[in-house]
């Protein structure tokens, strides 16, 4: 049985700030990623996400605040970290003229805690043709390949930016499926960036959710399940009213009959108060990563 | 045999409710007898293909409120319960299934002598 590790943050940003020109992709974001879960990063294009993670990789230098990579500043990461860290970008670079076979020869010699067998089992997974040419690969074969060169050293730290969006959904489930048994065995904690979230919604324990460059979301996903909800109210004494005052209304469609809302609560209580003090019943259903996603992306404070 | 769980990822109920809500059941239907041991969750994860946390959550909430416990070390088995925490245990499943229903009654204008006879004929016929 795995102990979650609770100890130690393998990536902590402290108050950072990314500009590219005038344009800030992050703004002033603090975050600790708890060790040992699945986070899925989720946030709208252009909302910060390879920003985030080219920082926690030390790809880029932030331009205010620190980030720390497993325990050190991401801009002094160096071998004993970078054999721990595991990167997946969304179109990675490669030597275009190797064969995967070579490509993956070459990476797997900076890596002591290469694992051959795991490559071998990855291969056969993601059915990627070895002794085909980097350059040759469709845009699905490049992504298993980044995915390859990303996993095969047994990351602690994995980094996963889109790393599934060209894959077909067999090879999709294969490599969650994998990622799960990444976490179960060697504790890893896994940061995945991604837009197909019924597939992300399957093994993500904690959201993580950028809005504009701004943290609009930290939360364990469980309680986000348990506190977003679509009620449908119906009258049963006089009309409803046209807008509802309580905080955790968020969205409100209807006429005087009918109405539908989505609400965020934790407070179990808070469905009998409102059907009380309106006058309505009210069904209840919980909502699913998809209809959450457009509710928990545009939260970003409303700029004075 | 391990139990048979059916998790539904995109219902939007955090799957160790499912799971909590599945195992509960199927101990009130006596599929799951006193005694009976269950997966690891490093195994039920597997299985699953679920997060082994969410597994584990599952867990430690059923042993928490008795309804699980833990032997020879890491096994959870199935716990002897008393007759009244029993009967309440396989009520509240079909407490829930009535609720929506009351609810649909109301909306329906079914009166409540209509609704329950109704619900009567159901119990007595043997057609499902």
């Amino acid at each position: 049985m795995i102990s979650p590790n609770t100890s130690a943050s393998p990536l902590v940003l402290s108050d950072v700030t990314h500009r590219f020109g005038e344009h800030a992709a992050l703004h002033d974001i603090s975050l600790e990623i708890p060790a040992g879960r699945i986070i899925g990063l989720l946030g709208r294009n252009g909302a910060g996400k390879t920003t985030l993670l080219n920082i926690s990789a030390g790809l880029l230098l932030p331009s205010a605040g620190t980030c720390r990579t497993l325990d050190i500043p991401s801009g002094q990461l160096d071998t004993p970290q970078l054999t721990r860290l595991g990167l997946v970008q969304q179109e990675g670079r490669y030597l275009e003229w190797m064969t995967v076979r070579q490509q993956l020869d070459f990476n797997a010699s900076f890596y002591p805690r290469w694992d051959r067998d795991l490559e071998k089992r990855l291969v056969e997974a993601l059915e990627v043709d070895p002794k085909r040419k980097i350059v040759q690969l469709s845009p699905g074969d490049r992504q298993k390949v980044g995915i390859l060169l990303g996993v095969c050293h047994r990351p602690s730290l994995l980094l996963l930016d889109e790393p599934i969006s060209a894959l077909d959904p067999i090879v999709r489930k294969r490599m969650l499926d994998f990622l799960l048994e990444l976490l179960r065995d060697d504790g890893c904690t896994v940061v995945i960036s991604s837009h197909i979230l019924n597939d992300v919604e399957k093994i993500v324990d904690w959201i993580v959710a950028l809005d504009s460059g701004e943290l609009v979301e930290n939360t364990p996903f469980d309680s986000l399940q348990e506190s977003f909800a679509e009620w449908t109210l119906t009258s049963t004494n006089g009309a409803l009213p046209e807008t509802f005052a309580e905080p955790f209304v968020i969205t409100h469609q209807g006429d005087a009959r009918q109405a539908l809302l989505h609400v965020r609560t934790t407070d179990s209580e808070a469905v009998t108060r409102f059907a009380a003090s309106h006058h309505v019943e009210i069904r209840s259903r919980p909502l699913n990563l998809d209809e959450m996603f457009p509710l928990l992306t545009s939260q970003r404070k409303k700029q004075p | 045999m391990p139990p048979l769980l059916t998790i539904d990822l995109h219902n939007g109920v955090p799957a160790y409710r499912q799971i909590m809500d599945q195992i509960k059941l199927q101990i009130a239907t006596g599929v799951l007898p006193a005694g009976t041991e269950l997966p690891s969750t490093r195994a039920l994860s597997a299985t699953l293909a679920l997060n082994p946390m969410t597994i584990s959550k599952a867990y430690g909430l059923l042993e928490h409120d008795g309804v699980l416990e833990r032997r020879r070390g890491q096994t959870l088995i199935v716990r002897e319960r008393p007759a009244d925490a029993q009967l309440t245990a396989r009520l509240d499943p079909l407490r829930q299934q009535l609720t929506t229903a009351a609810y649909l009654a109301r909306q329906l204008n079914v009166s409540p002598a209509q609704a329950v006879k109704l619900f009567r004929e159901l119990l007595d016929s043997k057609i499902p």
